[in-house]
């Protein structure tokens, strides 16, 4: 009886054991290309090009970090992207919170229609559509601008902000808005002053994908934008890592001062996004 | 100095997209609300069709000639839309219909016209010698099917060919979401044990689809560099330590210049696990635990339970995921651009999309790319509407 149970604990035990270690191996695979950048960025400038494995690098200072901000435009490149994604991800949540409201609380012809159509515009592929988008901008004379590109950009995460807001109207009761209609207010009324607060949790996140998907966009900025001058963080990476041997340093320490940021505010955010993802289907 | 032309810059933008909606919210609340005015046809047929044509004007869509055809439509379609909100309508539904036209104004200017340009382009002839006569005339020489056949019997890039791409994004897409799946449903499954550091493990585990991708795969491209790229550096250190591995041909790898298409696929299936193993996890979580209660009492076996249980419970969960997966992988030009996109860039790994990609902006071949994306389009067309198919199919059964 005894053994038995021994022999069942040991088992277990490695069972265990094998476990933790085949967990940590992905884990180790997930972070090291993290830490290998990290690592690179705090090389010293002479050996920033080398077979060196190792973690902290010996020597280690912030050089690359002080060049990167005082030799390329790199803190104008993130104004510009703050610039453009702030103003996008400003006017997409705009749209959708009334746009969402719709959905949510009236009856109307063309409802389900509507529904399906703004689910059939995530079929259309990302890439298609920057063609004809360049060409209007072009057209429009907005290359090379903050417009072009905000323009681009402002309806892309429209449809799935419309979904996320909806849902989440969807789980506010009528019956606040209902007292409030008692008591004099008009259904606008009502909109603003009691659903927009209450889903200030939901607007935070629709904001966030907005605000992440434009600030990590490159596919469009690549035809839009042509200066450096004009440039948003990722072309001004892009051209850093294009050149590879020489800059390699310098790319490492501004891939770091972007990812950390973006970083935290997923990993706050992440368990909405995917809720938001997983919302629709779930349900139905 | 910059800095505060560019928040005016800014500031007017809003400042129009505020007067835009104001002008959207003012239409529909003229035809919404005073519907039964007696002046109501009178007044919107002259006004709205005269402010339409000036707006064109004045934003550069029309140039000189062209005007008295476009007043033509406006005055035309303006009386249409009256007759409409007169008699059927009648001032009904107002409010849900005020609160969407933003957004789906929107929608069909950056969403929906550009799709139907794309249509236009592709019956037409827009090149990089046919551009500067489009932008100051508007005019464009009509070729009907042409570009379409070109699709088909010419190289989208310079060598490559449409059937060659075609086979490869169908092997590239089942690759890479058949990793996908298989690693996150197997990490999945190694977190849903009771074990301790869970969160940290989640939270380490999804860097790679947390981090932003551009960062993730210029990183991981360097990291693939043949001589100070880590895989490299590993792979030789492997060769030196095991001589039997290396006497078998095994050893640092061109990965760049080589092999790049197995390089995108490494780096995108490293990308892509994270995602579907949070989805399954989740998944996985949802299902209560005395299924697995009864199941031991009848003594079934691990992989049975496997079968019989976590498979189909999680089902309503994956299909969306794979869907989503499979037409995330489809159109994933960003791995495959930023990896081979440099000028000099081969052409071995290009997908259906990222070919599109540069045939349009490193080829400058606008209207062969136009007819090009709506091929790919169809392609995509019929894949979701089978996946969909399949899923409802899947649905019926359960």
């Amino acid at each position: 009886m005894n053994k038995e149970a021994a022999v069942y604990r040991r088992k277990k035990l490695l069972k265990y054991l094998l476990i933790h270690a085949v967990i940590i191996t992905v884990v180790v695979v997930c972070v090291y290309p993290l830490l290998r950048i990290l690592s690179i960025s705090i090389r010293p400038g002479d050996r920033v090009i080398s077979t060196d494995l190792s973690l902290i690098p010996s020597g280690a200072d912030f050089a690359a970090y002080l060049r990167l901000l005082k030799d390329t435009m790199f803190l104008r490149w993130l104004w510009n992207s703050l610039i453009i994604t702030v103003v996008t991800s400003f006017i997409g949540v705009s749209l959708a919170s009334t746009a969402a409201y719709a959905f949510s609380r009236f009856k109307f012809p063309g409802k389900k229609s509507g529904m399906i159509l703004l689910l059939s515009t995530q079929m259309i592929p990302a890439g298609m559509l920057i063609l004809p988008l360049f060409l209007m901008i072009m057209k429009l004379g907005l290359m090379n601008t903050y417009l072009g590109m905000i323009i681009a950009y402002s309806v892309s995460s429209l449809p799935f902000s419309i979904w996320i807001l909806k849902g989440y109207y969807d789980t506010i009761p009528r019956s606040l808005e209902e007292a409030a209609l008692v008591d004099g207010t008009s259904q606008i009324g009502a909109f603003y002053r009691i659903i927009l607060p209450l889903s200030t949790p939901a607007l935070s996140i629709a904001f966030l994908f907005n605000f992440t998907t434009a600030w990590n966009e490159y596919l469009v900025a690549r035809v839009v934008l042509f200066s450096a001058k004009q440039y948003t963080w990722t072309l001004g990476l892009f051209e850093l890592q294009g050149q590879y041997i020489t800059q390699w340093g310098m790319f490492a320490a501004g891939s770091m001062l972007v990812t950390v940021p973006v970083l935290m505010v997923f990993l706050y955010s992440s368990k909405w996004l995917l809720s938001g993802l997983t919302l629709g289907s779930v349900k139905g | 100095m910059d800095i505060l032309y560019s928040i005016y810059e800014v500031l007017w933008f809003v400042l129009i997209v505020a007067a835009g909606i104001a002008a959207i919210e003012g239409y529909f609340y003229y035809h919404f609300k005073l519907h039964d005015r007696k002046w109501f046809m009178a007044v919107s047929a002259v006004f709205f069709p005269l402010a339409a044509v000036l707006l064109c004007r004045y934003v550069g869509l029309v140039q000189g000639a062209g005007s008295g055809e476009l007043w033509a439509w406006f005055f035309i379609t303006q009386v249409i839309i009256n007759l409409f909100f007169k008699h059927i309508i009648k001032g009904r539904f107002s409010l849900p219909y005020m609160l969407l036209a933003p957004a789906f104004v929107g929608l069909a200017l950056l969403l929906v016209y550009p799709f139907v340009f794309q249509i236009y382009l592709s019956f037409h002839d827009l090149k990089l010698t046919t551009i500067m006569a489009w932008k100051n005339t508007g005019h464009l020489p009509f070729v009907g099917i042409q570009q379409y056949i070109n699709v088909f019997t010419t190289s989208p890039l310079s060598e490559v060919s449409f059937w060659a791409l075609l086979l490869r994004t169908v092997w590239w897409t089942f690759i890479n979401v058949f990793f996908h799946v298989t690693g996150g449903f197997a990490l999945a499954l190694l977190l849903n044990n009771n074990i301790r550091f869970k969160g940290i493990y989640r939270t380490l585990l999804v860097i790679p689809w947390a981090m932003p991708q551009v960062v993730a795969v210029l990183a991981m491209r360097g990291e693939f560099h043949s001589q100070y790229g880590f895989v490299n550096i590993m792979l030789g250190k492997l060769a030196v330590a095991f001589p039997a591995l290396a006497a078998m041909g095994f050893g640092p790898v061109q990965w760049l210049s080589d092999h790049p298409l197995a390089t995108c696929t490494l780096i995108n299936i490293w990308l892509g696990i994270p995602f579907m193993m949070v989805v399954i996890l989740g998944g996985l979580q949802s299902i209560s635990s005395s299924y697995y209660d009864a199941a031991d009492i009848d003594g079934a076996s691990y992989f049975q339970k496997l079968r019989y249980i976590t498979v189909p419970l999680i089902r309503p969960v994956l299909m969306p995921a794979v869907t989503l997966g499979t037409v995330w992988t489809f159109n994933n030009i960003n791995v495959i651009y930023l990896v081979t996109g440099q000028s000099g860039g081969t052409e071995r790994a290009d997908i259906l999309v990222s070919a599109l990609y540069k045939a349009a902006f490193t080829y400058n071949r606008y209207s062969y790319s136009a007819a090009f994306a709506i091929v790919i389009f169809a392609i995509l067309f019929f894949i979701s509407v089978f996946y969909l198919k399949t899923f409802d199919a899947a649905k019926d059964e359960r």
